[in-house]
């Protein structure tokens, strides 16, 4: 006979202001099979705990229901508490009375009502829950990081010094990411690329880092603590082994006029190249689509001048499989494309700029030297506009979002401008402020303050050229007059958008996004570094508009996620696990095809002459995910899943 | 030489020489326009076949018979493009080894038969490809066009009142050549989702699932539409979901013995606009 205990929860006001619980307990204290049935102000409380194990050793329960907030909160806070009372944890279910009742609905009968439903059909599936085992399996000790900018970096070097294997893939030719291309970084002006190229080289030289640039991810399969990537090694047509990084190859060759995308089109580069002078690792590649030789057949001048002979016009694609039991995601951002704005005369004319390109013009490794040079004629600007929320917080043609760093670079951009341009005017357009972070509203303060940048509060509608200038008109909301300013230069503010491919890529480590491309995480708040997908983390921009130090507290947060899943032999995995019926399947194949994770097989039954008579599918619980949807697909229904089996979801809506 | 003569000549051949153990076609039926399936092991036996307008059953579902193709032998069939578009079908599902079924294949356009050349699955893939092309028209049937101008509400009763007919005799399921699970989801009782009486839930229940079930593998060769006593227009049903997996996923059933099955196969740029 089935004693359940059905444990109600207010979760303060959250459930208690909509749902009368205690007419809920009431009416599921009649239920069939019902032995306890109490409500309590938070259930997830130590006292709360302890009195859901006092009933089940008092009344001997052979289910527990507790009619709560969504399982995923508490079901493991619950069912580890069932367990201390001797009570198999899988025999805990929740009834979701919060998220998808109280919480959504406004009148107080009909969501009491509804709690009644929720909770009944619980009940009616634990009378048919079953004892299950948790599974254990083997853990690969070595982690995969995908991205190599300053998170993929972080993140890598902080499970390395924890001594742990570690495997950084960049698809560039070099380290770095968009922090090599800074200038100087806020809020503490310092140099950008003095911070960074130690870090390439110290996660280049770590005996537990294996370094693969100008490499990409093809596939992701497998699980936690499983996962068996391939990689594909592009070809740089330089052989990585004998090139000695001498560089003569790059000045000798004379393909010289490639707009250099590391400069974001400022400045020009070989055919065979390293993005920057500091790429880590210093070994060029040969860029294809612009090599005379691959367009003509002719040239090889790279390969007569390379005294090691590391140069290889036939090198192919290498590919590689890797066992990994963790991966990092850290595979950062874009700057959005500014053209939409026809407005603001970006692509057309040479001084409408992006912030990236500013950060390049006043680097010391840029195009330009450091000097603030406009890219038309290299003169020195004295008069520059900066246009904030260009993209940003603009549904109509950018992105809707705030890209969180903008504010701050702009007003860093000023401040450098100010610093190298003596006498040279500059003008913000800001929509607000926002310098939340440690020394951010100091910082544009000073900007505002010590190097007298002009804040508009306004948006531009135009810029145009006139008499060699830059006509910029906007509006100065705060006076309620329109403002009309003759530009040397103008800088746009442009939106942090995700990587084009952000998508697609996700679909191949088999993680979500939203809307805009940016990864999800598993809970805004409390696991903003775990993707939903076990095993995989995600650190820096690839996730949400980030700045260095978010990037990297992110990339070190994950690292320990990593290592705390190293630091056992085996994961113990839930028993979920689907299982086929193999008298009833026909075996057509649907779910081996079907399953995301590879974990059904062929198996061949036999007779006693070892002849085979029937082929069906077999489940390998230690691949199974319980996902169900090998369960969904069986047409003869010979697939059930362990915990949400056919007789229990069957009474589950049946109780409804 | 007619085409009967020629198939009937070739039939001889093959099963005197040993070539295949049997041929599935068409003999005469209980009146002259009737044709029932036939299956002749022996040469003498050929006369027997018939081919001519009335041949329009699928005889594809009798090769999956339990026990027929085990011995690894050949079998012989008369098939319409959409029975050869089935034999792709199974053999994708693993239920058949394309290789060993020799086809007798033929159309009918108007009341004149032709034949259609090849003897195995692969040799008739332009066949096949052209009746893809000309899919979308197929149906061109102006009940099809009443159903679909209908508001949702309509149409809903349109089929409430079709399917309350349904006796639940699944004649539709053992006519088809895809239904051959050896246990079919409604003959499962624990649970029993499929509820079994003929009530308007449990017929609603059975149809939809069959529906779904057969969605980018009904060949719509119309066997079930036919044999259902109670005339209930299944060919309909069957002809809107092809439409759908075709729209949505390019996908159109039994194009070659390795398509992969549509709802069990996923790919990158699939459609996703039923993700909300
Ligand atoms: C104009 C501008 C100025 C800025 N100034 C500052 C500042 O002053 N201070 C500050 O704190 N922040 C600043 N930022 C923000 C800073 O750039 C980011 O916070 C930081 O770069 C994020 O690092 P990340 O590693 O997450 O991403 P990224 O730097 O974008 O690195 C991602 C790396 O992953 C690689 N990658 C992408 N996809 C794949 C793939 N599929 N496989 C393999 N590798 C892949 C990329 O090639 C890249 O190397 C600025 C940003 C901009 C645009
Ligand atoms: S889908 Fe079902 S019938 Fe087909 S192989 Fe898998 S378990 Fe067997
Ligand atoms: S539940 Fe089925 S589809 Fe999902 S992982 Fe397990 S075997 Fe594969
Ligand atoms: S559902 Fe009907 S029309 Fe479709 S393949 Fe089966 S029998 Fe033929
Ligand atoms: S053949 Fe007709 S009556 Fe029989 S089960 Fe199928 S739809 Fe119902």
């Amino acid at each position: 006979m089935a004693k359940i205990g059905v444990f109600i929860c207010h979760c303060g006001e959250n459930i208690g202001a909509k749902v009368d619980c205690t007419k809920l307990a009431a009416a599921m204290g009649e239920h069939p099979g019902v032995a306890v049935s109490v409500e309590y102000k938070y259930f997830c409380s130590d006292p709360g705990q302890e009195s859901v194990k006092r009933a089940i050793r008092e009344n001997n329960l052979t289910g527990v229901v507790v009619a709560a907030c969504s399982p995923r909160m508490h079901e493991a806070t619950f069912r580890k508490a069932c367990a201390e009372a001797g009570l198999n944890p899988y025999l805990c279910e929740i009834a979701n009375i919060r998220e998808q009742c109280s919480w959504v609905h406004t009148d107080n009968d009909q969501a009491t009502e509804k709690a009644m439903d929720i909770t009944r059909s619980m009940v009616e599936k634990v009378k048919r829950n079953n004892k299950l085992q948790p599974i254990e399996v083997p853990v690969t000790r070595r982690a995969l990081v995908i991205g190599g900018g300053i998170a993929g970096i972080q993140a890598a070097l902080d499970i390395a010094n924890a001594g742990q294997d570690v495997v950084l893939v960049e698809r560039e030719p070099s380290l770095g990411g968009h922090m090599a291309q800074l200038s100087e970084t806020f809020p503490t002006l310092d140099c950008s690329q003095c911070i960074m190229t130690p870090r390439m080289v110290e996660a280049a030289q770590h005996p537990k880092i294996r370094l693969l640039t100008y490499a990409e991810i093809e596939s992701v399969d497998g699980y936690i603590g499983n996962f068996s990537v391939r990689v594909r090694m592009k070809s740089r047509y330089v052989d990585i082994d004998k090139c000695t990084g001498c560089g003569d190859c790059i000045t000798k060759c004379p393909a010289k006029k490639i707009s250099s995308e590391f400069d974001c089109g400022l400045g020009k580069r070989t055919a065979i190249y390293t993005p920057f002078a500091q790429s880590v690792p210093n070994i060029p590649v040969i860029d294809k689509a612009n090599c005379i030789y691959f367009k003509n057949g002719k040239c090889k001048i790279c390969a007569k001048t390379c005294q090691c002979d590391a140069i290889n016009f036939d090198m192919q694609d290498a590919f590689e499989d890797i066992e990994v039991g963790a991966i990092v995601v850290a595979t950062g951002f874009q700057v959005q494309n500014n053209t939409m704005y026809g407005e603001y005369g970006y692509g057309k004319y040479p001084d409408v700029i992006n912030g990236l390109q500013f950060e390049r013009l006043a680097s010391a490794s840029g195009p330009t030297a450091g000097k603030i040079l406009r890219p038309s004629d290299g003169v020195e600007p004295q008069t520059v506009v900066f246009i904030q929320c260009a993209g940003s917080r603009d549904p109509s043609k950018g992105v809707r979002y705030c890209s969180k760093i903008c504010c701050m670079y702009t007003a860093k951009h000023a401040m450098l401008y100010a610093h190298k341009v003596h006498g040279g005017k500059a003008h913000i357009f800001y929509m607000d402020i926002r310098a939340a972070g440690k020394g951010y509203d100091e910082f544009s303060r000073r900007a505002i303050e010590e190097d007298e940048a002009a804040y508009l509060r306004g948006r531009v509608s135009k810029v145009w050229q006139e008499n060699g200038k830059l006509m910029v008109r906007g509006v100065d909301t705060l006076l309620g007059r329109p403002v009309e300013i003759a530009a040397d230069m103008v800088v746009l503010a442009t939106a942090m958008i995700a990587q084009p491919d952000a998508k697609e890529f996700a679909k191949t480590i088999g993680i979500g996004y939203d809307e805009y491309g940016f990864y999800n995480e598993a809970h805004l708040k409390l696991r903003p570094v775990e993707s939903s997908t076990a095993g995989v983390f995600l650190a820096g921009a690839c996730q949400s508009p980030k700045d260095i130090p978010d990037s990297v507290a992110q990339a070190s947060a994950t690292a320990s996620k990593v290592l705390a899943l190293f630091s056992k032999d085996m994961l113990e995995r839930e028993p979920v696990v689907a299982t086929n019926n193999e008298a009833t399947c026909a075996g057509c194949w649907g779910c081996v095809l079907a399953c995301p994770y590879n974990a059904i097989e062929q198996k061949d039954i036999v007779d006693r002459s070892g002849r085979v008579i029937k082929r069906v599918a077999s489940v390998n619980p230690g691949l199974c995910q319980g996902c169900g949807t090998c369960v969904t697909f069986c047409r003869s229904n010979s697939l059930d899943l362990a915990g949400f089996t056919e007789r229990q979801i069957f009474a589950e809506v049946m109780g409804l | 030489m007619s085409i009967e003569e020629q198939y009937r000549t070739r039939a001889k051949e093959l099963l005197s020489g040993g070539a295949v153990k049997m041929v599935i076609g068409y003999g005469k039926g209980s009146n002259a326009s009737r044709r029932r399936p036939i299956f002749i092991s022996s040469a003498d036996d050929v006369e027997r076949l018939v081919l001519d307008d009335a041949c329009i059953t699928n005889l594809s579902g009798y090769l999956v018979s339990e026990g027929l193709l085990s011995d690894e032998k050949r079998v012989a069939v008369f098939l319409r493009p959409e029975g050869i578009r089935a034999i792709n079908i199974l053999a994708a599902e693993s239920q058949l080894d394309a290789d060993q079924i020799v086809i007798f294949g033929f159309d009918v356009a108007g009341n004149e038969v032709k034949a259609l050349k090849g003897i195995h699955v692969e040799e008739f893939s332009d066949v096949i490809t052209s009746i893809k092309e000309s899919a979308p028209e197929a149906a061109e049937e102006e009940l099809f066009e009443k159903i679909e101008k209908m508001s949702p509400q309509e149409r809903f009763s349109f089929w409430q009142e079709e399917f309350s007919k349904c006796i639940k005799c699944y004649a539709c399921r053992q006519a088809c050549p895809m239904c051959y699970c050896r246990r079919c989801i409604v003959d499962s009782n624990q649970p029993q989702w499929v509820n079994t009486s003929s009530h308007t839930l449990g017929n609603f229940e059975w149809n939809i699932v069959r529906a779904f079930h057969l969605s980018g593998r009904c060949v719509e060769c119309g066997n079930c539409d036919r044999a259902c006593p109670v005339n209930i227009p299944l060919r309909l049903i069957n002809h809107r979901m092809a439409e759908e997996v075709l729209g949505a996923f390019d996908h159109f059933a039994g194009t070659s013995k390795t398509q992969e099955p549509v709802l069990a196969s996923f790919k990158k740029d699939d459609s996703e606009t039923f993700i909300l």
